[in-house]
């Protein structure tokens, strides 16, 4: 009986401590691993293609959208404001360095100074406001087309979002962001993870759920429900405003977009879909 | 000694007994009503303050929105039906709390990576 007891109790500490020091590296390997035995035989960029690397009807369709884009006129929008000076005759190239293609790719970053995660839109902001312009709104409009055009400019490139270990609080905002991904919460009872790691293949009334990994390469997505409900068919928003829209349908109050909740949601989800190569804006239903 | 103490006893039950059958005087729905929203408001920041806040206690976006909708009732003294949308509006945010703290160890190992 003894015995056994000693058993356990070294099984439970054993456990406890392989979870206490599971970090982000041990934390990628088991995600990828995950995906991959779930879908054996994708190829890991084909991830970034969300339900269309799983649906070969859906694929089809969304193919054929991809050849006249809907998005491509905000992403001409976006290129216009990167090259608009300010008023005080700077321009986003002050803030970013001249090159657009290299933008994308920084972020979202760990701000050691400012003790936070720092997404691309929230250093669009304090750019605009450093240079004594009016900050755009979060989720949609021209701080989406900026996004959307730094987005298509660095396609191609891997997602590389570097978490320092040596850093107690940057392991705190991932851990924050982990934590957030698989909590349940609202009155439907659900966490990010049940559909997109649990159920993803499987639809949701007619959705079909895309995989965990690689979600985050194609934000800023154009939506056609968003197309739907814009006066002007703008349906280009932020992952913020996404991840709203996910909190809503669950029946959880959403957090506001660019809250530390969803900066550091984000820094865990970016970071997932590491070597994942960005393939923004793309087209979602 | 002993016949006094039996006495006192004696009386300290009469007392009590004559308290607990003394009628209460019923509350009225003005009264219920703002014991209800004290304690919806101590709930909902209750839930709040760990980030537990469901979608249709207050949020502006929300349709349904009961606790404000319930103020807005009493405010045109219809106490019944706040006191109904008070209701639910309780339940859900003590719900999201409890959540809330049923998650705190949510991670990766609950689904198997």
């Amino acid at each position: 009986m003894r015995k056994i007891a000693t058993l356990l109790l070294s099984a439970g500490l054993v456990a406890v401590s392989t979870q206490a020091v599971s970090g982000p590296k041990e934390d990628l390997e088991k995600f990828r691993t995950y995906f991959e035995q779930k879908f054996p035989g994708l190829q890991l960029d084909e991830f970034g293609n969300g339900v269309y690397a799983l649906d070969a009807n859906k694929r089809i369709q969304w193919e054929a959208m991809e050849e006249f884009p809907p998005y491509e006129e905000f992403v001409d929008k976006g290129r216009e404001i990167w090259e608009k000076p300010f008023k005080n005759g700077k321009s986003f190239a002050d803030c970013f360095g001249k090159d657009p293609s290299k933008v994308r790719v920084k972020y979202p970053r760990w701000d050691a100074e400012r003790q936070q995660v720092v997404t691309l839109e929230l250093a669009i902001n304090d750019c605009r406001k450093k240079n004594g312009e009016k900050p755009f709104k979060w989720k949609k409009g021209p701080i989406a087309w900026l996004s959307a055009y730094l987005g298509y400019e660095a396609r191609g490139q891997k997602i590389n979002v570097v978490i320092p270990e040596d850093d107690p609080k940057a392991l705190e905002a991932y851990e924050k962001g982990k934590h957030f991904y698989y909590a349940k919460r609202g009155q439907l009872n659900m966490a990010c993870a049940d559909c997109h790691i649990k159920y993803p293949g499987h639809f949701v009334r007619g959705q079909l759920l895309s995989p965990a990994l690689g979600q985050v390469t194609h934000f800023p997505v154009f939506r056609a429900k968003w197309e739907k409900k814009s006066k002007n068919g703008d349906g280009l928003g932020t992952l913020h405003r996404r991840y709203g829209g996910c909190n809503k349908q669950v029946r959880a109050r959403p957090f506001p977009a660019q809250s530390e909740q969803y900066r550091n949601l984000e820094f865990f989800h970016q970071y997932m879909s590491n070597g994942l190569a960005i393939n923004a804006p793309g087209y979602r239903e | 000694m002993m016949k006094k103490s039996i006495v006192s006893i004696g009386l300290a039950l009469l007392i009590a007994g004559c308290n607990a059958t003394t009628p209460e005087k019923p509350m009225s729905l003005k009264e219920q009503y703002e014991a209800a929203l004290a304690r919806t408001q101590a709930a909902v920041k209750k839930a709040a303050s760990v980030d537990g806040e469901w979608r249709d206690v207050r949020w502006k976006k929300s349709k349904k929105r009961y606790l404000p909708k319930a103020i807005e009732a009493a405010k045109a003294g219809d106490y019944e039906k706040a006191l109904k949308l008070l209701k639910i509006a309780e339940f859900q945010a003590e719900m999201g709390y409890k959540q809330a703290m049923a998650e705190k160890d949510a991670g990766p190992h609950l689904y198997g990576l």
